[in-house]
């Protein structure tokens, strides 16, 4: 911990290098982050709204499905990025003595800041659709700390793995995909068959992820039931990642 | 000056290498239900131990792949020991490599505050010594655009003088001082004998035993992973040299299968 401290300047210029790249890349650069999530929900709303008519069960459907691929963006790729920031770097870890926690710890940063960014598209949206805003929006910083600490522990987790196993991440990228698909991350969970229901019940992305969603589209902070659930959740995981990431990064060098 | 600065005790190093390539998961699990997961071990170090004391200026020599860079890669605590302990007293200026981390898109200041960043200073520390760095590397105007133009001589230029600015307790040199032109290595050996003088530790590896005999008192010569002489430089230089002749002699590690 003391380490990872001293090293908070490196840490600091590893975020700051992450979002020049993302937003030198292309001509309008910082526009785009805006404008992405817009044409994204332009899309989920010609889409699923007119032709699967979700509208029913969710209110405001473009709000919802866009919190949704908000969180989502964040949680995939910080997980991608986080194992292939050590594969990345590999030069380096074989040099010198850095801390190698700090490359999994900065790509999580920078994707906690990237997810920052896309909410002011989303609060634009809100007040267009006149959607209520609510002082439950002030919850926000807390769901998203807990979203942020349970990718932390889950790339921490994934990226030794990746140094190890080559094949890791396309075995995670296709993991990702299905679990998409078993989180109500589009779709309204009520439309899940009942013999289902269980997969979304016991999913504990749907946890972190409806404690990021409800302040925004219910305009409510989730019962105290369900956010001491998900900060278990959050917690464990980051435990389980830090005590695999530290028990395995010896190794690191030798196999990167 | 007694004081140890560094403590080498019993330390061997193993690289495990997987008999057959097993670099994915898949494969990974195809082996290990057959149970035919195996490994070939190169010991690239055997059982070294080793005491250095403060202020000493140690050079370093053996064959290809005797273990010399294990050695300073454990020492810098890059590989943790398979076997065994290293300790490292006061602050550690490792440079196995001129320029790691270096980023061919960013200029020359911005890859100074990359490398020493990942060196463990902080912003602060290398704003004050920014432009001492930008004097010593000699590059005036260069500094101000990307490294990618740069020709190697110029990037190890960059590179020594940026490990180099603050004076180490321990400084670890991995045949470095090979590239750049005659002033320059001047440069750096004087430099190198100014930390000597404020009471650095340094360890010099290097295939140009001028460089070691100019350098350095005492001298360890490694062999296939394991020290086969410690002590004054001209003797080990001597038998190392006279060594090199024997045909005999192997190159590379002990390979032992398990």
């Amino acid at each position: 911990m003391t380490e990872l401290y001293n090293y908070r300047d490196l840490i600091v210029a590893l975020v700051a290098r992450d979002l020049k790249v993302r937003y030198k890349r292309s001509a309008i650069g910082f526009v785009w982050t805006m404008l992405q999530p817009l044409l994204m929900m332009l899309v989920f709303e010609i889409v699923f709204s007119s032709v699967f008519r979700f509208k029913m069960e969710v209110g405001n459907y473009a709000v919802y499905a866009l919190s949704g691929v908000l969180f989502w963006n964040f949680f995939s790729q910080s997980i991608v990025a986080s194992m292939n920031s050590l594969r990345g770097n590999a030069g380096l870890l074989k040099k010198l003595p850095v801390p190698r926690e700090v490359f999994p710890l900065a790509t999580v940063i920078s994707g906690v800041l990237n997810l920052v960014f896309a909410l002011i598209p989303l609060f634009l949206i809100l007040v267009v659709t006149r959607h209520p805003l609510t002082p439950a929006l002030l919850f926000l910083p807390v769901a998203i700390f807990l979203a942020a600490l349970f990718t932390l522990g889950a790339g921490l987790l994934l990226s030794p793995l990746a140094v190890f196993f080559s094949d890791t991440v396309e075995l995670v990228g296709v993991l990702l995909t299905a679990l998409m698909y078993l989180t109500p991350v589009i779709y309204p969970k009520e439309i899940v068959p009942e013999k289902y229901l269980w997969i979304v019940r016991y999913n504990p992305l749907r946890s972190i992820l409806e404690t990021f969603r409800d302040p925004i589209h219910q305009g409510e902070i989730p019962p105290l039931s369900h956010l001491s659930v998900c900060a278990a959740i959050a917690v464990a995981v980051f435990i389980l990642g830090a005590w695999v990431f530290r028990k395995t990064s010896d190794r690191i060098p030798f196999y990167i | 000056m007694n004081e140890t600065s560094i403590s080498i005790e019993g330390v061997s190093l193993c690289y495990r290498l997987a008999k057959q390539r097993i670099p994915s998961l898949k494969e990974y699990a195809i082996h290990f239900l057959r149970g035919s997961l195996s490994y070939e071990q190169l010991w690239a170090l055997r059982d070294i131990s080793l005491t250095v004391r403060r202020g000493e200026t140690i050079g370093i020599v053996g064959r290809n792949g005797a273990g010399k860079s294990s050695l300073l890669k454990v020492i810098s605590r890059v590989l943790k020991p398979t076997q065994g302990r290293a300790e490292v007293t006061g602050r550690l200026a490792p440079i196995l490599e001129l320029g790691t981390g270096f980023d061919y898109e960013l200029t020359g200041i911005e890859n100074i505050y990359l490398n020493a960043l990942l060196l463990g200073h902080s912003r602060r520390e290398i704003d004050s010594k920014m432009e001492e760095i930008i004097d010593f590397s000699g590059l005036g105007d260069f500094v101000r655009s990307p490294i990618r133009n740069y020709s190697s001589g110029m990037l190890a230029r960059l590179g020594f003088s940026v490990a180099t600015a603050w004076v180490p307790d321990v400084l670890i040199l991995d045949e470095v001082l090979a590239v750049g032109d005659a002033s320059f290595t001047d440069k750096c050996e004087q430099r190198i004998a100014r930390f000597h003088d404020a009471g650095s530790t340094v360890l010099l590896v290097s295939h140009n035993t001028k460089a070691i005999s100019d350098n350095c008192t005492r001298c360890i010569w490694l062999d296939a992973g394991q020290l086969r002489a410690d002590g004054e430089t001209e003797k080990v230089l001597d038998l190392y040299l006279h060594a090199g002749t024997d045909p005999d002699q192997r190159a590379g590690g002990q390979l032992h299968l398990s």
